[in-house]
């Protein structure tokens, strides 16, 4: 009887396998499993991302109409995969000053001044090239820097001037001129560009939001 | 004059047959793969099942053939789909077939899980065939997502931005799915190289076994109602049951033999 009862392995040896069984499988899974999603726990846990951190000019705020948005065209520097490795990483630029293996990601911002009013510093000082820094902070606080993209599934939006809103062609999400959300599926407004505005009136953005992240172009 | 032409080409074919079967079991292999009873009501409809493989079979096939031209690459993907479309000899008939039976892949997909739910075939024992259907059915899906997205043209990007759209609202990890997906934190070449990678290598790589689990638990237990229907297989369990009536009899006969001469 007393034979029966006894386990064909000791405890001693069913630890051993279970580590060493762990061990195997750490070994064959783990490498491939983090070779995969290098890219997840390098934007998510060390923060890299594919666009450099810096200011790319999008256009001059006296360009920017009143009463309806502009579409500016940005093309920011991307590095993914074979468009180059790190970002920072020393490039020698090529003869014509493009720099090697970058690609681009082309996005358009759409700009507006705050409920289509042109602000009273642009209105005096038209034809004026400089600004003063009260007037920049003025503008800064004046301006709308949107993403195109729509808040509910990234579809390009644009403008509408009959309903004088910004739609999206996909749900029919639709914004205000402020980027504000008015109606249809999107869970908020429109993504909003990190920007700033310098004294000769340029408007530059980074590749960065203040609401959330859009995850698309 | 064209009737021994007949039997001999009859005789050759036989004997080919018989070779072959004898070094390889190559047509009793045939005839246990391709004969699989089906109910005499709604007949046709049980070849729905032979129709997917058959178009599964055949993206198989074409994808391989378009991958001699495909570039995944941002810069080259759409040219090489418009070179394989213009320029390659039946670029166009292949890729068409690729294209086309795809789309009827997704409907005939659709027929037959209709007909699996209203014919009850998903009932026991063959529950699990149903989920593995319906894992096959999501694959497929994705395939066909993925697929889409490997033209880069605008109406594939966005297809497939969209898509990242909605990965991106899963709970708790959204965030991660997006990056997964895309690569990075942008659209981009490394998502190509991911579409690319899902389409042509993983999904494939899934599919196959599964497709034969499909098929293994399809035969294991047959098709629901067949056997109550089928006629042959039905003369055949009478006669089998007919066989053990009468060797029951024949050996209880005998140990009664046994007893009897024991006794004597």
């Amino acid at each position: 009887m007393a034979e029966l009862q006894r386990d064909p392995i000791s405890r001693a040896q069913f630890l051993m396998m279970g580590i060493v069984g762990s061990l195997v499988g750490a070994v064959l899974t783990i490498p491939p499993a983090v070779y995969v999603l290098s890219p997840t726990i390098q934007t998510n846990f060390q923060g890299r991302s594919d666009i450099p951190d810096e200011w790319i000019e999008a256009g001059s705020v006296w360009e920017i109409p009143s009463g309806a948005p502009m579409e500016f065209r940005v093309e920011f520097s991307q590095k993914q995969t074979y468009d180059a490795g790190q970002p920072g990483a020393e490039e020698e630029p090529s003869p014509e000053g493009v720099p090697p293996n970058v690609g681009t990601a082309i996005n358009t911002v759409l700009v507006s001044w705050r409920d289509g009013k042109l602000p009273g510093v642009l209105e005096d000082n038209r034809g004026t090239q400089t600004l003063s820094a009260s007037e920049v902070e003025e503008l800064s606080r004046r301006i709308n820097v949107l993403s195109n993209h729509c808040a509910h599934l990234g579809c390009p939006t644009r403008w509408q001037a009959e309903k004088g809103l910004i739609v999206c062609p996909c749900h029919g999400g639709e914004y205000d001129i402020n980027g504000h959300y008015r109606a249809g599926p999107p869970p908020h407004g429109l993504f909003r560009f990190a920007y700033e505005i310098r004294e000769d009136g340029g408007l530059y953005v980074k590749h960065d939001f203040t609401n959330g992240r859009p995850w698309v172009v | 004059m064209i009737a021994r032409i007949k039997s001999r080409t009859r005789e050759v074919g036989q004997n080919l047959a018989d070779w072959m079967e004898e070094r390889t079991g190559i047509v009793s292999m045939t005839e246990t793969f391709l004969f699989e009873p089906v109910p005499s009501k709604g007949k046709w409809l049980y070849t729905l099942g032979s129709a997917t493989l058959f178009l599964i079979t055949l993206q198989f096939l074409t994808g391989i053939l378009l991958l001699f031209y495909y570039a995944p690459t941002t810069d080259e993907a759409w040219d090489s789909i418009y070179y394989i479309m213009t320029e390659a000899y039946f670029g166009q008939f292949i890729r068409g077939i690729h294209f086309w039976s795809a789309n009827i892949l997704i409907v005939v997909i659709g027929l037959h899980m209709v007909r699996t739910f209203f014919s009850g075939s998903y009932k026991a024992p063959r529950e699990m065939n149903w989920v593995v259907g319906v894992v096959l059915i999501l694959l497929v899906t994705i395939l066909a997502f993925t697929g889409y997205a490997l033209r880069w043209d605008q109406e594939g990007f966005w297809a497939w931005e969209v898509g990242i759209k909605i990965g991106s609202y899963t709970p708790f990890i959204g965030q991660y799915v997006a990056t997964f997906l895309l690569g990075g934190d942008t659209a981009g070449p490394a998502t190509l190289s991911r579409i690319f990678a899902i389409h042509v290598w993983l999904l494939p790589a899934l599919l196959a076994p599964l497709i034969g689990v499909h098929l293994y638990l399809l035969r294991k237990h047959g098709e629901f109602g067949a056997e109550f229907e089928y006629s042959k297989r039905l003369s055949e369990l009478r006669e089998r049951r007919q066989i053990e009536e009468y060797s029951s009899y024949t050996e209880g006969e005998g140990s009664l033999e046994d007893g009897g001469d024991s006794q004597g």
